[in-house]
């Protein structure tokens, strides 16, 4: 039976609040077999997830039960519990389309009363890779915690209320910002999404260094007792109170994580009624004021060259500033390129020739030029009649390039020798950086010819549309070692002139890396620019898969 | 011209004659204009699937074409292939004379392409991408700033010159598309469903420029699935079905005997006797 029998023939008149919460698991997975029938690299994903999932899950279970009688089991338990709590709450702001039949506004039209729909939203959300996952930790948390029978008897009440917890916490707060996530400016925050992660990598990595080099766990037992009164994780402390005899913390502790359940459902049912019966918000958009005319680029425009360099230029700036995925990519680049070099540098282990990381990520930005401009290539592709044309669009791009990565290089490479106090390598750092960067400028330009690929526009983490994957990863991975081979000349005078202990004439490598790297990226235009002209329709075709 | 000699047909025979026409009466008969585009056997294949199968077409200049044809023809795919977005499998294409592949330069400098199903640069806004559009084309500063202006104030985008395209509606996209198309003032326009998800008003407008831009002498060839809009714009009409042309002419060519261009069309393309009168929805508007 099809989901759009069921109102139809019997119970069209009186809302069909009965058996509700079936037809919602039912349609939740038929969603998920029909997305999976769909394509083999969906089918090849899910099950990859899964695997990767229940192996990561059974882990996790497996270390949290090696965990029990431990002395600091109840801390660990608890603060991963309560991370993973948080990790609902932020996901569906950062995966705003992962689930259809959660999308209250698709529901609109049916005739369904707010308590039954909610029961059956719930349940429903429990049917999924997420949610799988979270059961294995919380029935590992309590394995590894209880003890005697108050214990299981508390292990038996904390399961379920944790699962339900985690999944009204991240319903509750998808429908409070479905308005926002709908918008245009809540779709661009969630692609930003994917540098806050990748930084923030960057920092968790940091972190643990740091808590390895201060004694360990017990440095987290402060945190994980304020952790055991909040309600993503007071359920499982209930179970560690009960082992411990305490039933009187053990009990508040799980009305905690109660009353905040029936806290969430009752904000979660008001906001799905307030979004079902007002009227949608795409229109108050367009009633907005007009933008006023963007001064941010106006003074630079007029230092620009006329003709095809100015404008492209100028137009590459724009994105930058404006298009989400150009904007995150370029962040991305500029804060890793910066974090990797000086956080090594303030633990003292880093060398300032690790500096040329920077130009190394920022002249990735050069691949795939054509695919950062999605189908709207076609506008360049209707201009471009010539191979000098092609050269000249190359050009410009690798120049707006430059207007931002040669600062920035030379800043990272100064504050990194500043930092590590060795400023006798500095000139060998830039001029390496220069070399690098021509490197990357030419190999970027000829694989944006020859390896072009889709880059979807919405999503943080789709950064080539389906089937295009391997051929992003193999353009970038040979561009790379491509671009090193390049820059190998250079390189190798400034391995030669610290071997042979001539520090002091290190500052012939920048005229030496400037001179190079401007030859090879000439050279490397030379060679796409074709390229790009003769191939400009299969062009357009790659890039248009997003 | 070669092929008037063997003309393969009366439509072809009238398109050179009405050309002949609209050529003296624009440049004195001073010379013969070649068709504003003429293809021979042009396939295209996807796979399996052969999207455009040998088609041969002539477009005379100086008129209002439609190509026209239900989803799936291939009309966006021919209408690609001849504005050099897509590379054909076999066949010839001229553009107003002009090889599309061998002679690129002249071809691009003179169509002005409105694509359906490809982006704009929509983090520009629509005054931005006019100024970018125009200055790609290699026209001098300030004549683009001019002629933009000119147009976002025809085309009733003035007060959303500023936003950006990502936040235009599908009509304003239509027209900021329009506009970059016309900026360049080339000889042939190509329109892919121009009128698509665009509210009368916004169709009107689209209408009217395109009407005085014919005036000049230029060429429109604009795709559709709406007859009316069809036969209500154009004196010249191209009729596309399953990847072949089923029938080209002058629009009273094409209409022939039957009362509407729509029922000719249907009858083109093999869908007149399609029965909606038998019983198998007998229960719709029955007993509730």
């Amino acid at each position: 039976m099809s989901v759009l029998d069921a109102p139809v023939t019997a119970a069209a008149p009186a809302a069909p609040t009965t058996g509700l919460t079936p037809i919602f698991v039912r349609l939740k997975l038929t969603l998920l077999r029909n997305g999976l029938r769909q394509s083999t690299g969906r089918r090849t994903a899910f099950i990859v997830s899964l695997v990767l999932t229940l192996l990561l899950a059974a882990g996790q279970v497996l270390g949290l039960v090696l965990l029990r009688g431990n002395a600091q089991a109840g801390t660990v338990v608890v603060l991963l519990t309560a991370v993973v709590a948080l990790g609902w709450a932020v996901l569906p702001l950062f995966f705003p389309s992962g689930d259809d039949t959660l999308d209250p506004t698709r529901l609109v039209m049916l005739p369904l009363r707010p308590e039954p729909l909610v029961r059956a939203l719930l349940v429903s959300s429990m049917v999924g890779i997420g949610p799988l996952f979270t059961l294995c930790l919380v029935v590992g948390s309590v394995l590894a915690l209880a003890h005697g029978f108050a214990g299981i008897v508390f292990a038996v009440l904390a399961v379920p209320l944790t699962m339900l917890l985690c999944v009204a916490l991240s319903r509750a707060v998808a429908t409070a910002n479905v308005r926002l996530l709908n918008s245009r400016k809540g779709r661009d925050l969630a692609v930003l999404s994917g540098l806050v992660i990748a930084v923030g990598i960057q920092f968790v990595n940091f972190g643990a260094q740091r808590l390895g080099e201060a004694g360990g766990l017990s440095s987290l037992e402060p945190a994980g007792n304020v952790a055991r009164w909040l309600p993503g994780a007071s359920a499982i402390a209930s179970v560690d109170a009960a082992s411990d005899g305490s039933y009187g913390v053990a009990v508040a502790q799980l009305l905690i994580t109660g009353a905040a359940l029936a806290a969430l459902v009752w904000l979660w049912q008001r906001g799905l009624v307030k979004l079902m019966t007002t009227p949608d918000g795409s229109t108050l958009a367009a009633a907005a004021p007009d933008r006023k005319e963007s001064g941010r680029t106006g003074g630079l425009s007029g230092l620009l060259p006329e003709g095809r360099t100015g404008t492209v230029v100028q137009r590459s700036l724009r994105y930058v500033a404006r298009d989400p995925k150009t904007k995150a990519a370029w962040v991305t680049s500029l804060a890793l390129g910066a974090i990797v070099p000086l956080i090594n540098a303030v633990q003292g282990t880093g060398s300032v020739y690790l500096a040329c990381f920077a130009a190394g990520m920022l002249g990735m930005l050069m691949y795939n030029q054509f695919g950062q401009d999605t189908s709207a290539f076609w506008m360049v592709a209707l201009t471009i009649s010539s191979t000098r044309d092609a050269y000249v669009e190359l050009r410009a791009r690798a120049c707006a390039l430059l207007l931002i990565t040669l600062p920035y290089t030379l800043l990272v490479c100064a504050v990194t020798a500043a930092v590590l106090g060795r400023w006798q390598s500095l000139p060998g750092a830039l001029g390496l950086s220069f070399a690098l960067l021509g490197a990357m400028m030419a190999t970027g330009a000829v694989a944006s010819a020859l390896f072009p690929y889709s880059i979807p526009q919405d999503g943080a983490f789709k950064n080539a549309a389906p089937g295009q994957g391997g051929l992003a990863w193999i353009s970038i991975l040979l561009g790379m070692l491509a671009a090193l081979l390049l820059a190998a000349p250079v390189i190798v005078l400034t391995v030669w002139l610290h071997l042979t202990d001539r520090q002091e004439a290190l500052w012939v490598v920048i005229p030496v890396g400037v001179a190079y790297g401007t030859f090879i990226g000439w050279a490397g235009l030379r060679i796409a620019a074709p390229r790009t002209a003769n191939r400009l329709p299969e062009i357009l075709t790659a890039v248009s898969k997003g | 011209m070669p092929d008037r000699a063997d003309a393969r047909d009366v439509t072809d025979a009238v398109a050179a004659h009405d050309t002949h026409t609209e050529t003296d009466a624009t440049a004195g008969g001073a010379r013969t204009a070649p068709p504003a585009v003429r293809v021979q056997g042009l396939w295209k294949r996807f796979g399996e699937q052969v999207a455009v199968s040998g088609i041969d077409l002539e477009l005379p200049a100086g008129k209002f074409i439609g190509l026209v044809g239900p989803n799936g023809a291939g009309k966006t795919t021919t209408l690609s292939m001849v504005t050099g977005l897509l590379r054909p499998d076999m066949g010839k294409i001229e553009v107003a004379g002009h090889d599309v592949w061998t002679d690129p330069v002249a071809v691009k400098s003179r169509i002005g392409v409105l694509p359906e199903g490809l982006r704009l640069f929509e983090r520009l806004s629509g005054r931005e991408l006019l100024a970018y559009n125009g200055r790609l084309r290699g026209l001098p500063g300030d004549e683009v700033d001019k002629r933009a202006a000119q147009l976002l104030d025809v085309l009733d985008l003035a007060g959303s010159q500023h936003k950006l395209v990502v936040d235009y509606s599908t009509g304003m996209r239509k027209k900021i598309g329009l506009a970059a198309a016309l900026l360049h003032n080339p000889e042939v326009l190509f329109l892919d469903e121009p009128f698509e998800g665009v509210d009368p008003v916004s169709a009107q407008t689209i209408r009217g420029v395109l009407e005085r831009y014919t005036r000049s002498g230029a060429t429109v060839v604009f795709s559709s699935h709406v007859m009316e809009l069809v036969e209500s714009l154009c004196d010249w009409v191209a009729v596309m079905a399953a990847g072949r042309i089923k029938a080209q002419g002058t629009l009273a060519e094409v209409r022939g005997d039957a009362p509407s261009l729509q029922n000719a069309f249907l009858e083109l393309v093999g869908a007149g006797g399609r029965d909606t009168t038998g019983d198998s929805l007998d229960w719709l508007g029955g007993a509730r």
